[in-house]
């Protein structure tokens, strides 16, 4: 028994002595990834946006600080989806694997919980994918965000629809009882009263909810001509399906976040038509940028190539918080943590995904996100207009 | 109106619910293990029609007793190579080990099949039945009326044939049953394997409805847990009563406390029958 | 009880605090995880131990302490006596499951108890105003630097396991740990012989949750973020059953043991392999139960190799 202690111990000392010997010229930046769990899709999509920059920079000899040049290293571990294990992850990156800079973890919740020990240790955090107001409401200087306010959601869609529709009135909302979910569909309810819109129906579904009849029954009761929904993939492909199902009408639906996704619209068919959606990237944006991809064009070409299929916001958003944080590092001209912060800060970052600044909570406010409509199976983007593919159309799919 | 929808959506519902909860209860009933695995197998099963579906084009509600069968031949085989050897031991070993298999499968179908969720799409779509503004999707009576077939079928051969009456047998009084020259560990596999056989069908059946991922087995492994409390440990009946009263249940608790509620109200139901009932509504005391 | 594994757990944690001394916060990390698991088995072991009740409710003790702590911390109230609020809450609650639920034999119980972290679950996730709901809870920090804090949750940790295990040495020595020695045994004779099973019970359950919700406290001021899937995770019901199965069952120091064994193999596995260390987690845990159901006691005099050519040189 003493034998198997030591040697269990040794083991994992072992284990945790080979990470620290690195070589000197390589710039670590830690990233803790949902693998396993709910949110592995999403694990899967970040890691690869992660991998075309990475792939993207250190093929071009690396990121420039001063004369030499930075080869980027990747540190994943698997956080499980589970937030605290997260938030354990981040601490181990920082303290263990001694990372420069850190990536957050997928969603506003992780992104949340993490960026306290981002801030604690006063390391640099890239969050790819919160967007939720009160993931930056803490006053902390170590945390910036690529993505835009909800609220940049659920505005410019209620100008869509209210302009095109005019005759809509009434609006149903159901949210995921879950942080942006929820932040997204209060950013809805509040669009929706600015233009003196009545909200009919607000209810909330619990986590892990298998079947949503009952919601939309009553909802269909409240007889809504805008229909709201949150939630995630799989949420949004049983609610879509249902609603059909249960013959629920309306002039326009809008789902997020799922329709942006191809796996969606191959789950629920064609059911897909005229849902309305928004995401924070889409392959016909037409950015020209200074960073290593030097255009959203050149951007979606090179994630064609490598993984045969567009990319979507969330794959986007895991290249766009590797490229801020080069912007970043390049005009600093070091890696230190105080000149790189002081340059995030700064902002004005020409990127593939958009041109990016942060507001002083962290929050990027720089670009507006396309607003999106699936028609005959593909996403449309509907404005702004000097994007548009299409234009907007009402009624729903039976 | 709205109340009559409301008991139709739980209806259709819990007809899902027992095809869900069937093959884990019988493998309670008969072999006493909890079998951790069982959601991981409905997704296997679901995973099978849906590549079924792509490849062939063979509907998922005609596939289902396919994918029943290979899954029947994985559980039996299951249960003689790794269950079968810790059969006599306590029930917290076996469930360990099926815990453990369970992380295992889970993890491999998301590095085999990736964990995006996915869904048989039917073209054209099968609609719904209408009758006085009261909808009901036929899909879901499609499903209903398979699993209930299946359970029926299966309830009948277990009273009818004598490899069937072997199983209650063996489920009543193990002892007994070893001492009347029935086989118990060959009756052991066939059960694991017939358990199996359901999930594996009902997988196939809940690919139409449902979007299937690996992420999802742990959900459908809490239903079979709340509805076979409910209806009684390995009664099939009480399955079957148990999957129908969990709908409804579910579906009024949305209706009166909101949908973020309808669980909750639910389980505590479920914490109530524990308490005064603990055999459930159909099952008999004594098989503990 | 052997005086020998006592004193051998004694000095694994004595070994333990000094690496930590001198030791950066991965280590840290490390070790203060290990005082939680090592309580949480301990915890588990009295009542599914001692008692031979197949708990599966350490899940809904922790999580109940983790919320009542994060409720009292964001509102002001000091840390220890947030903790004690943990500990308390946890062990009222248990008093009150008990006398519902102790009644129930075997599996029945198993279920029972199994469905009651469920429940918590659910209410935490719809209680919104109180616990956040699905949102999580974020916890104040305690304001010290970094590391000192470490060593706080260090201590905490450790200290909480070292009650743990003194409590299951006098257990095991006491007439209360004889009466859940004989209901493991056979209930009806214990009754029949005047034990007052159901106290003893009662006790037994109630000692396990104060310990598991402390143990709960204690997580959440230390991770600073908890929400209701990871605290009610059913998986912190299965995995201190699985440690004591691996030190072994109902003795007082085999839970410690099978503690510092599993997080090791579960911290190599989840460092090395990025995508499969859950499956190979699984695939152990098989292994386990089918070549060592007796847990790691089967290895001892032999030794690992010993044991493999006992095994198959047959």
């Amino acid at each position: 028994m003493k034998l198997l202690l030591g040697n269990l111990l040794m083991a994992i000392g072992l284990v945790g002595g080979l990470s620290v010997a690195q070589a000197q010229d390589v710039l670590k930046i830690g990233a803790p990834l949902p693998v396993t769990g709910a949110l592995s899709p999403e694990g899967t999509k970040l890691k690869q946006g992660y991998e075309l920059w990475q792939q993207q920079v250190n093929d071009a000899g690396g990121i420039k600080v001063g004369d030499k040049q930075l080869k980027v290293e990747l540190r994943y571990y698997d956080y499980q989806s589970q937030t605290p294990r997260a938030v354990q992850l981040a601490e181990k990156l920082i303290t263990d694997d001694k990372v420069d800079f850190l990536f957050s973890p997928f969603g506003s919740g992780a992104a949340k919980a993490t960026s306290a020990v981002a801030e604690k240790y006063g390391v640099p955090m890239i969050a790819s994918s919160a967007s939720s107001a009160e993931v930056f409401n803490q006053g902390y200087q170590n945390l910036y965000g690529v993505y835009t306010d909800n609220s940049t959601f659920s505005e410019p869609l209620a100008d869509v629809i209210t302009s095109k529709i005019p005759d809509v009135k009434r609006v149903a909302i159901l949210a995921r009882n879950d942080l942006y979910p929820l932040s997204l569909a209060n950013e809805f309810e509040k669009s929706a009263k600015k233009r003196g819109l009545e909200v009919v129906f607000f209810e909330k579904y619990a986590i892990g909810t298998l079947d949503h009849s009952s919601a939309l029954t009553q909802l269909r009761a409240t007889n809504p001509d805008w229909i709201v929904v949150t939630g995630y993939i799989n949420d949004l492909i049983t609610v879509r399906k249902q609603a059909a199902e249960l013959r629920v009408t309306g002039k326009a639906l809008t789902l997020i976040n799922g329709p942006a996704y191809q796996e969606w619209i191959n789950a629920v068919g064609p059911l897909a038509e005229n849902v309305t959606t928004a995401s924070w990237f889409h392959p016909v944006v037409k950015y020209q940028s200074e960073d290593v991809f030097g255009s959203s064009a050149k951007f979606v070409e090179l994630f064609r190539a490598k993984y045969n299929g567009d990319p979507d916001f969330t794959q986007a958003s895991g290249s766009a918080v590797g490229v801020v944080l080069q912007l970043a590092i390049e005009r600093a001209g070091s890696t230190d943590r105080d000149a790189v912060r002081a340059e995030l800060k700064k902002g004005g970052f020409k990127t593939f995904f958009g041109p990016i600044s942060f507001a002083p909570s962290g929050i990027a406010n720089s670009y507006v996100p396309p607003v999106l409509q699936l028609q005959g199976g593909k996403v449309q983007v509907i404005y702004p207009a000097e994007i548009a593919t299409g234009e907007f159309k009402a009624g729903l799919a039976q | 109106m709205l109340w009559l929808q409301v008991l139709v959506n739980g209806l259709a519902i819990g007809g899902l619910y027992a095809c869900i909860a069937a093959g884990f209860s019988l493998v309670w009933g008969v072999l006493n293990v909890i079998n951790i695995l069982h959601g991981s197998m409905i997704v296997l099963g679901g995973y099978l029609a849906f590549f079924a579906h792509q490849q062939w084009g063979i509907n998922p509600f005609l596939f289902a007793p396919v994918a029943g069968l290979v899954l029947f031949v994985f559980g039996y085989a299951l249960q003689r190579l790794a269950i079968n050897p810790v059969m006599s031991r306590p029930f917290l070993i076996t469930l360990l080990l099926t815990f453990g298999l369970n992380l295992f499968l889970d993890n491999a179908m998301i590095a085999l099949f990736s964990a995006d969720f996915r869904k048989v799409i039917l073209d054209p779509p099968l609609g719904v039945f209408e009758l006085g503004g009261i909808i009901l999707p036929v899909d879901r009576v499609y499903a209903t009326l398979t699993g209930l077939v299946i359970v029926g079928a299966l309830w009948i051969w277990l009273r009818s044939t004598q490899l069937g009456r072997a199983i209650i047998a063996v489920r009543m009084d193990r002892d007994a049953a070893a001492l009347l020259g029935i086989n118990v560990s060959g009756t052991y596999a066939i059960a694991f394997g017939l358990g199996a056989f359901m999930a594996g069908s009902a997988g196939a059946l809940l690919s139409a409805i449902f979007p299937i991922s690996p992420l999802a087995s742990a959900g459908y492994l809490g239903k079979a847990f709340a509805i076979c409390v409910l209806g009684g440990l390995g009664s099939i009946p009480g399955v079957v009563l148990g999957g129908f009263a969990l709908g409804v249940i579910e579906s009024y608790g949305a209706l009166f406390l909101g949908p973020e509620h309808a669980v909750t109200v639910a389980f505590m139901l479920l914490i109530v029958l524990l308490m005064v009932r603990p055999s459930g509504l159909l099952g008999r005391r004594g098989f503990a | 009880m052997n005086p020998r594994n006592a004193v051998l757990a004694i000095a694994a944690l004595a070994v333990l605090a000094l690496v930590a001394l001198q030791a950066d916060n991965y280590v840290l990390r490390l070790a203060t995880m290990f005082g939680m698991y090592a309580t949480l088995a301990m915890a588990w072991n009295i009542i599914g131990g001692f008692a031979g009740y197949p708990s599966f409710a350490t899940a809904a003790f922790f999580g109940l302490g983790a919320y009542a702590t994060g409720v009292a911390q964001t509102n002001g109230v000091p840390l220890l006596l947030a903790w004690g609020c943990a500990g308390l809450l946890a062990a009222g609650f248990a008093a009150l499951l008990g006398s519902a639920i102790l009644h129930l034999r075997g599996r029945y119980f198993a279920i029972a108890s199994l469905v009651v972290a469920d429940v918590l679950r659910e209410l935490t996730n719809s209680w919104t105003d109180v616990t956040g709901g699905g949102m999580g809870m974020n916890l104040p920090l305690i304001g010290g630097s970094v590391v000192d804090d470490a060593y706080v949750y260090l201590a905490a940790m450790l200290i909480l396991a070292a009650a743990t295990f003194g409590t299951s040495l006098w257990l095991d020595r006491s007439k209360l740990g004889v009466a859940l020695r004989c209901i493991a045994q056979n209930e009806d004779a214990a009754q029949i012989i005047g034990i007052d099973t159901r106290r003893a019970k009662t006790i037994a359950l109630v000692l396990s949750s104060l310990f598991a919700g402390l143990a709960g406290g204690a997580y959440a001021s230390w991770v600073t973020y908890i929400d209701p899937t990871d605290v009610y995770d059913g998986a912190l019901s299965v995995k201190p059953i699985l440690m004591a199965l691996l030190g072994g069952v109902g003795t007082v120091s085999g839970p410690v043991l099978g503690a510092l064994v599993y997080l090791g193999l579960e911290e190599l596995l989840w460092r090395n392999l990025l995508d499969f260390h859950a499956g190979i987690l699984g695939l152990l845990v098989v292994l386990l139960v089918l070549f060592l159901p007796g847990g790691l006691r089967q290895l001892r005099g032999r030794g690992l190799v010993g044991w493999l050519k006992g095994r198959f040189a047959r």
